[in-house]
């Protein structure tokens, strides 16, 4: 099974500044990390390897530092790593970047199954893997939490919806997002980690690429950020009861009453 | 100023911390009480593949060199001193194989150490630093050796399947050899009852006309006080990072606790007095980070670095009990309670004083080699 897992390199810390004119994150200076739902999609993904063979393709877009967090996945144990970096990339929203993404994945080629992690944790839309799907006109199954491989090109994926659980058969190709209930990423073995940088990893620019320029960058991307913030917790004030436990009681009642909560 | 280290040494510190505070740090103070390792933790260890860091590509092993291998140590030392001392027993066995097994012994152990945990037995029951005290004894025989004596405080003892053991060739001879714990005549002793680093096990074992074949002697007959001496200083320089390691430890405890605890209103890490320890937690671990750190450079540039690996343990352990016991004394009453790390960390550091080498043989040697340096 050819799998693609796309990932992302995310803020390694929660002290983000945001752009005061695009309201975009300003990622440069910024330490990376794998997001962490990517982790669950290359376990996964190593571990369908391990079942029914096969290789495991990471793929990723973003600025050459992107490199560290496709070593990462590579020691984890995938077995070849592509990074899409241009200059014309930059600003993509999430429409832009699925568009990316599916057309790279259509020049890798004979790709069986493509793997998200759940959503990215710095936007946490979670949109970019049901774009690529759509963009690629392939079934997909968002919040996996389980993937079994079946006979004759199937895989059967179970989807934690919260409140329910949905199973699903999905005829390869496909698209899958996993949640982190799916599996606990392996830790990069000192050997993987060394094995790591001497496996293939290629950059492709726009120009490698056949894109529409119309829907890359900031000109195919149709989101504006209005504002960024943070969300101030309401407030309430606290009513003290009286000291006395009777009165206490009653005056709880009271309240609970009025409330209309008994 | 940071060391600039390769990307996949990055890697290996990342993964060692995000491995640490993930699977070890939360364990660290239930180790203290029970005095073992919680079930399952060597295991996962292994499978991760820490007991390959330093081993040679070779043999099957990561290749990392002695600078990083030391500060991943450090690393680890911060959420466990107890795993990073087990470590630190298998790489320094590890390196005294690779700097003085035969090719042959080399070909044989050396894959399995990645896997395998190996130990050094030196100390007896009459005196870790009195090698020529010692009753083990290795006596010829055709093809091989035969091995009677009792090793103890042995790091890892018990833990560990392969051992390096120091014993008597000759009245006044000391060479070193390795035996198996598969070997006909081996036997485990007590595992010790120490009041610090309680989930490394330290144990004795017993050889009982134990016979080795010619290759299981490290270097020449007669060599193994110089292996010894070696195998210390490999030790002292991990043992470096694992000192500085607990105090960074301390320190982050510590001063966590000074901005959240209010003494009159004011967090007491705005107190000078308070202040005045936490900076002095600092200076120490600087000083003994930067020791370790110039020893495990020196390693690594193949220049002498036993007089400085010794400095770092020497300087490092002492200033280890006194930062833990400024730590413990900015939590107050709760640092002297076993519900909290500090007091635990203290008795961490407190070990380093004793094992692999005392303080003050250390200081001796380093003041023996001053003095030979202007010798006439």
């Amino acid at each position: 099974m050819k799998i693609v897992v796309c990932i992302k390199q995310v803020p390694g810390s929660n002290r983000v500044k945001f752009d005061p004119i695009t309201h975009n994150l300003v990622r440069e200076g910024l330490a990376g990390r794998m997001n962490p739902f990517d982790e669950n999609a290359i376990e996964a993904a190593v571990r369908l390897r391990e079942q029914v063979g096969g290789e495991v393709i990471l793929l990723s877009m973003g600025p050459d530092a992107t490199k560290e967090t496709l070593h990462d996945g590579l020691a984890m144990g995938a077995d070849a790593a592509y990074l899409l970096s241009a200059r014309a990339f930059a600003g993509s929203d999430t429409l832009a970047t699925g568009y990316i993404l599916a057309q790279a994945i259509r020049q890798i080629g004979g790709v069986d199954l493509t793997l998200f992690g759940r959503q990215a944790v710095d936007a946490d839309t979670g949109q970019v893997g049901p774009i690529v799907a759509t963009e690629l006109d392939l079934p997909q199954a968002t919040f996996a939490s389980k993937i079994q491989p079946l006979a004759a090109g199937r895989l059967a994926v179970e989807r934690d919806l919260g409140a329910v659980t949905q199973t699903v058969q999905l005829t390869l190709p496909a698209v899958v997002t996993v949640r982190a209930e799916a599996n606990r990423p392996r830790y990069e073995s000192p050997i993987a980690i060394q094995q790591s940088l001497h496996k293939p990893l290629t950059t492709w620019t726009d120009q490698d690429l056949t894109l529409d320029a119309s829907r890359i960058g900031q000109a195919g991307s149709p989101t504006v950020v209005r504002k960024v913030f943070a969300p101030t917790p309401p407030t309430r004030a606290a009513k003290p009861l009286p000291e006395d436990p009777k009165a206490a009681a009653k005056a709880l009642l009271d309240i609970l009453q009025a409330q209309g909560l008994l | 100023m940071e060391r600039q280290w390769t990307e996949p040494e990055q890697m290996l510190l990342r993964m060692a911390a995000k491995y640490t505070d993930t699977e070890l740090a939360p364990h660290d103070l239930a180790m203290a009480h029970t005095n073992r390792y919680p079930d399952g933790l060597v295991e996962k260890l292994i499978k991760t593949g820490f007991l390959t860091v330093m081993l040679p590509e070779a043999y099957g092993g990561a290749g990392f060199g002695p600078e990083v291998t030391a500060a991943m140590i450090e690393r680890i030392a911060k959420g466990s001193a107890s795993v990073a001392a087990t470590l630190e027993g298998h790489y320094k066995s590890v390196d005294a194989v690779l700097r003085f097994g035969t090719d042959a012994l080399k070909k044989a152990l050396l894959p399995q150490a990645a896997s395998r945990i190996l130990a050094f037995g030196m100390t007896e029951s009459t005196g870790g630093s009195n090698p020529m005290g010692i009753q083990t004894t290795a006596k010829r025989v055709a093809g091989g050796w035969l091995l009677n004596g009792n090793k103890v405080m042995i790091t890892n003892g018990g833990l560990a399947q392969v051992y390096c053991v120091l014993a008597k060739t000759g009245d006044q001879e000391l060479s070193v050899f390795v035996v198996d714990q598969d070997m006909p005549g081996f036997a485990f002793g007590k595992r010790e009852d120490f009041i610090g680093l309680r989930g490394t096990p330290v144990g004795e074992i017993f050889l009982t006309d134990v016979r080795v074949d010619d290759d299981h002697l490290l270097g020449r007959v007669g060599q193994g006080g110089h292996i010894g001496d070696v195998a210390h200083a490999d030790a002292r320089i991990l043992m470096g990072a694992v000192l500085s390691g607990i105090m960074q430890h301390a320190l982050s405890l510590a001063a966590k606790y000074a901005n959240e605890r209010t003494a009159g209103g004011t967090p007491i890490g705005q107190l000078q007095t308070i202040q005045r320890k936490l900076a002095d937690i600092k200076i120490s671990q600087e000083t003994t980070h930067l020791l370790w750190e110039r020893a495990a450079f020196a390693k690594a540039q193949g220049q002498p670095y036993a007089e400085l690996a010794a400095m770092a343990k020497a300087h490092g352990s002492r200033a280890a009990v006194a930062a833990c016991d400024d730590a413990l004394q900015v939590y107050g009453g709760y640092g002297y309670s076993n519900d909290y790390p500090l007091a635990h960390l203290m008795l961490d550091a407190r070990a380093l004083e004793i094992a692999e080498g005392t303080v003050e043989k250390m200081r001796t040697a380093i003041a023996l080699a001053e003095l030979k340096k202007e010798e006439a």
